[in-house]
């Protein structure tokens, strides 16, 4: 029923060591002042509990004890945690001591982020000795609810969790959710603070309350009836019609209540969930890891710019590229995706018979080729080199201007998006999308089933490429102006982090992890330094502790049952934890054999 | 979009199609006409008239410049190979390995450059930031394995190369938090400034230092590797890592030691490429690392010969090839392309040869 002291020790150090790991890279200082909850809970302060919360919760997990998984009991649960928390908050508040010791000046000519402000933050400005109490109480604090959070009984524990989350979504759309109120008439100032942009405190309290109540409800409705609710949502044809008409309903309607600043947001999302889409083909349901998926991006946006009549940015002037046309956008844009297709067949046909990492190495490789030569001197003459290329057509249609209006060219985009979505999901379940999957469980097996993975392959990039060029095409158009510095590797690696934090194969994953990572970080700006920095954790995180991504697909979910899972995890010699168990799932089918796992 | 429909009779048809070597035709056309490029450039570039051409100091300064670059490359393909021989895995991470080291030096650098120190006793400066970097890249290449990689250690081979991308960008912004994101220069000390005639050919002191440095680094490695214990029991693994633990080989220890072992080689490879260059920043890991892993796989991935001999090939490819090569074309700043040039021989070398010219061939199969 305990935990084991050494246990409490290691986790308590590894939250201090976090702690030390966040305020060095400088996150605390670029949220201090970001206000969630009234004035005093900040989102600096909500990551000053974060790493003992995280550590306490890891510590209390179940233990697995001779086969027999066995839950840490509430009482021994929280004063773990705390202890946890302790640990944490020793180990950070002796680093805080230390570096005001050592003098934050001399800490500063290595680490850019030690400084007084800094300090000040994490000792509530009381100053180092007296305000260090205040960070180890807030670290205990933190580790209790930690501790709580795992072992509390599951009736207060999810009403409790659904509440919390819920108050922290609501405060992280803090730019959103009041402009829509407003724009439906109501008065946003209960719920949003005018002053600190956070919510109030009565806002926050009614959103934990209504959350938790509506948490309480469900549970308390009784099997039956959440069956029955659960089955009509998921099957009934109604429901899902109905689901579905609601849904581009939302979507039709978003920019006109959210106003251009958030449209112009929303829009770049669009584009990464339609390059997701593209990659998802390649990646999800081919297997094929293409690490330089950023070639079509650019491919489309240059070509677009050269079939519309762009102008190269020059030293004297603008000048007509070597070659060019004047199509209108809607027919140009369809040249582009036919022009990429046969790129991807290109690109695809001599890297074919290469094994996965090292097709992955030679995308990536020809990717960084197009970026080099589009950004050389030697391509001024065609496509602008360093200075890029500018007036790319508006694509001006029925009296609606898609570049200079950001609500206008939501639609436009979106427009491409349920193109994509219809034509990848009508993929998925056809002939050749179960020669996909069946390609990337196993090739060989494939191949003498009869399943032509050669063609196969090809087609996926493609189809890929195809789309990808369409994203870039419409990055064009809603710039209008193009520089080399927006096609780089960094484009690639975007795509791939939104395709494997939704979930590979997954067309709802797509969708959620570009609100997430191009979303997030476009409304709260103060995430911009930090998007790469959140997006190689993710790619770490998601891969060791859930590789099948936020929203899974549901046949590839299926095809990992759970007796294959602890098998592997037992041939891993591992415990049988949790963790552990996630990290031999077979990479959510990444398009390796199974005789690779050995 | 590209719609396929192939109904029964059409694949008949191509059936016959398909049982062409097209893999085969297209490579051939395409090793002849890469063929074809390179000697006309050559040529082109060799009888340029006089006044245009590259003298003959300028070629020795090429072939110099390629070593020193080369060798360096060297030591860091020096780390993906070892890695790759016993985890296959490509440690994509490996450049930000490097770059911490380098950062690591710099400070140090900068405070004895400050003080004096560097220009006063060169030596031992040198040495001290030959450890400093030594030692934090190993930090980082250790740490990097206990946290991204070892959970991972049966994950089909995608997950640990995503992972290990993921871990690239995160080290790399994570050094961007750290030490902010300008570009800082790297202080050299006075007496390795200028050259020293070797042989009757002025070489700078610096490409001196690198070329000695490595060979050191390099017979100190292939000592340890064939004569030590643990030498062999990384042999071993690298052979068969099951049955080597079987044999009672640790091989979590091994594969530690390997990660080690290659982050000191990056943490030499950093303080000479931060003297050569004579700056520092937090994305330098990444053409380097590249330009690196591309050497490896060159010479061969797995093969220890094949890291040198790959990575004093690329350096000679690409400080010659762009002046060789494109100036026959009058190609605008051939140099700016000098990084397209390590990811087209990538390419090419994974296309046609993925075992790579000292490998087996056997890395082209699935």
């Amino acid at each position: 029923m305990g935990i084991a002291r050494r246990s409490v020790m290691r986790g308590g150090a590894f939250g201090g060591i976090a702690a030390i790991y966040i305020a060095l890279v400088g996150l605390y200082t670029e949220f201090a002042e970001l206000e969630l909850v009234g004035e005093q809970i900040t989102l600096g302060r909500v990551m000053l509990v974060a790493p003992a919360l995280v550590a306490a919760y890891a510590v209390t997990r179940p233990r697995v004890v001779a086969g027999e998984r066995r839950p840490v009991g509430f009482g021994a649960g929280v004063a773990g945690g705390a202890l946890t928390g302790l640990v944490t908050g020793g180990v950070f508040a002796a680093a805080v001591w230390f570096a005001e010791w050592f003098g934050v000046d001399r800490i500063r000519e290595v680490f850019i982020q030690v400084s007084e402000p800094l300090i000040a933050f994490l000792t509530f400005d009381q100053g180092v000795p007296a305000g260090l109490p205040i960070l180890i109480g807030i670290s205990i604090l933190g580790g209790a609810v930690g501790g709580l959070a795992r072992t509390a009984p599951a009736v207060a524990r999810a009403p409790l969790a659904v509440g919390t989350i819920a108050v922290i979504a609501m405060a992280m759309l803090q730019r959103i959710i009041p402009i829509v109120f407003v724009e439906l008439g109501f008065k946003a100032d209960w719920l949003y603070s005018p002053v600190t942009r956070g919510l109030t405190w009565l806002g926050a309290a009614l959103i934990f309350a209504v959350a938790a109540a509506a948490n309480v409800l469900w549970h308390r409705s009784g099997e039956q009836t959440r069956e029955r609710v659960r089955s009509t949502v998921q099957e009934a044809p109604a429901a899902k019609l109905g689901l579905l008409v609601a849904i581009l309903a939302i979507l039709a309607i978003m920019p006109l209540l959210l106003g251009t600043v958030i449209s112009e947001v929303l829009g770049q999302v669009m584009i990464y969930v339609l390059l997701g889409i593209g990659l998802n083909i390649v990646v999800g349901y081919a297997g094929l890891l293409d690490l330089g998926y950023v070639a079509f991006f650019a491919f489309g946006a240059y070509t677009l710019g050269l079939f519309t009549g762009a102008f190269l940015n020059t030293t004297a002037g603008a000048a007509e590229p070597a070659l060019s046309a004047d199509l209108n956008f809607y027919v140009a844009i369809w040249i582009v995706a036919l022009l990429a297709a046969g790129l991807g067949l290109l690109i695809g046909a001599p890297v074919l018979r290469l094994r996965g990492d090292y097709l992955a190495i030679v995308t990536l490789g020809l990717g960084e080729i197009v970026s080099i030569i589009t950004a050389s001197k030697w391509a001024q003459p065609l496509i602008g080199g360093p200075q890029g290329m500018r007036g790319v057509t508006k694509a001006e249609f029925a009296g609606l201007n898609f570049q200079d209006n950001p609500q206008h060219f939501y639609y436009l985009v979106l427009a491409f998006v349920l193109l994509a979505l219809f034509i990848s999901w009508r993929l998925a379940g056809s002939r050749i999308g179960r020669a996909w999957n069946a390609m990337r469980e196993d090739e060989q097996v494939a191949e003498a089933m009869g399943v032509s993975t050669i063609r196969f392959k090809l087609l996926a990039f493609a189809m890929g490429g195809a789309i990808g060029s369409l994203g870039g095409a419409l990055f064009a158009v809603s710039l209008g102006s193009l520089t080399p510095t927006s096609f780089e590797l960094v484009v690639s690696i975007t795509a791939l982090a939104v395709v494997i934090l939704g979930g590979l194969g997954s067309l709802p994953g797509v969708v959620v992890g570009a609100l997430v990572l191009i979303g997030l970080p476009g409304l709260l700006r103060e995430f911009e330094a930090y998007r790469l920095l959140v997006y190689g954790g993710a790619l770490v995180a998601i891969m060791i502790l859930r590789p099948q991504g936020l929203i899974p697909n549901v046949r590839r979910s299926r095809e990992l049952h759970e007796e294959e899972v602890e098998q592997d995890a037992w041939a891993a010699g591992t415990t049988g934890d949790r963790e552990a168990v996630a990290a031999v799932l077979p990479g959510g089918g990444l398009g390796v054999g199974r005789e690779d796992i050995e | 979009m590209g719609t396929v429909t192939q109904g029964p009779t059409r694949g008949a048809q191509l059936g016959r199609l398909e049982r062409l070597p097209w893999r085969k035709i297209i490579l051939v056309v395409l090793s002849v006409l890469i063929l074809a490029v390179v000697l006309v450039g050559a040529y082109r570039t060799l009888t340029l008239p006089e006044d245009q051409a590259y003298s003959g100091t300028a070629w020795r300064n090429f072939i110099i410049l390629g070593l020193a670059q080369g060798s360096i490359y060297a030591l860091i393909a020096l780390g993906y190979t070892l890695v790759y021989g016993i985890l296959r895995m490509i440690n994509f991470a490996h450049g930000e390995v490097f770059m911490f080291g380098a950062f690591a030096a710099f400070f140090f650098a900068d405070a004895y450059e400050a003080s004096g120190f560097l220009d006063r006793s060169p030596v031992a400066s040198l040495v001290i930031l030959l450890t400093v970097a030594m030692l934090t890249s190993m930090g980082v290449a250790v740490l990097l394995e206990r946290v991204a990689y070892r959970p991972l250690r049966n994950a089909p081979r995608l997950v640990p190369l995503i992972t290990a991308i993921g871990a690239s960008f995160f080290l790399r912004e994570t050094a961007r938090g750290f030490f902010g994101p300008q570009t800082r220069g790297f202080g050299v000390p006075t007496a390795l400034e200028g050259t020293w005639t070797i042989l009757g050919i002025p070489i700078d002191r610096i490409q001196v230092l690198v070329l000695v440095t490595v060979i050191i680094a390099m017979t100190l490695l292939s000592l340890f590797i064939s004569r030590t214990r643990t030498g062999k029991s990384m042999r071993a693994v690298a052979a068969d890592s099951e049955i080597a633990s079987l044999m009672g080989i640790h091989v979590d220890r091994v594969i530690v030691t390997t990660f080690a072992i290659g982050g000191l080689l990056a943490g030499v490879a950093a303080v000479l490429f931060s003297l050569t260059f004579e700056s520092v920043n937090f994305f330098m890991g990444f053409r380097p690392g590249i330009a690196a892993f591309t050497a490896a796989v060159l010479g061969g991935i797995g093969s220890i010969s094949g890291a040198a001999l790959g990575g004093i090939l690329l350096g000679l490819l690409q400080s010659l090839g762009p002046a060789l090569i494109l100036t026959g074309y009058d190609i605008p700043s051939p140099f700016q392309l000098k990084d397209a040039f390590t990811f087209f021989v990538l390419v090419l070398v994974l296309i046609f040869r993925p075992g790579g010219l000292l490998g087996t061939g056997d890395a082209e199969k699935v």
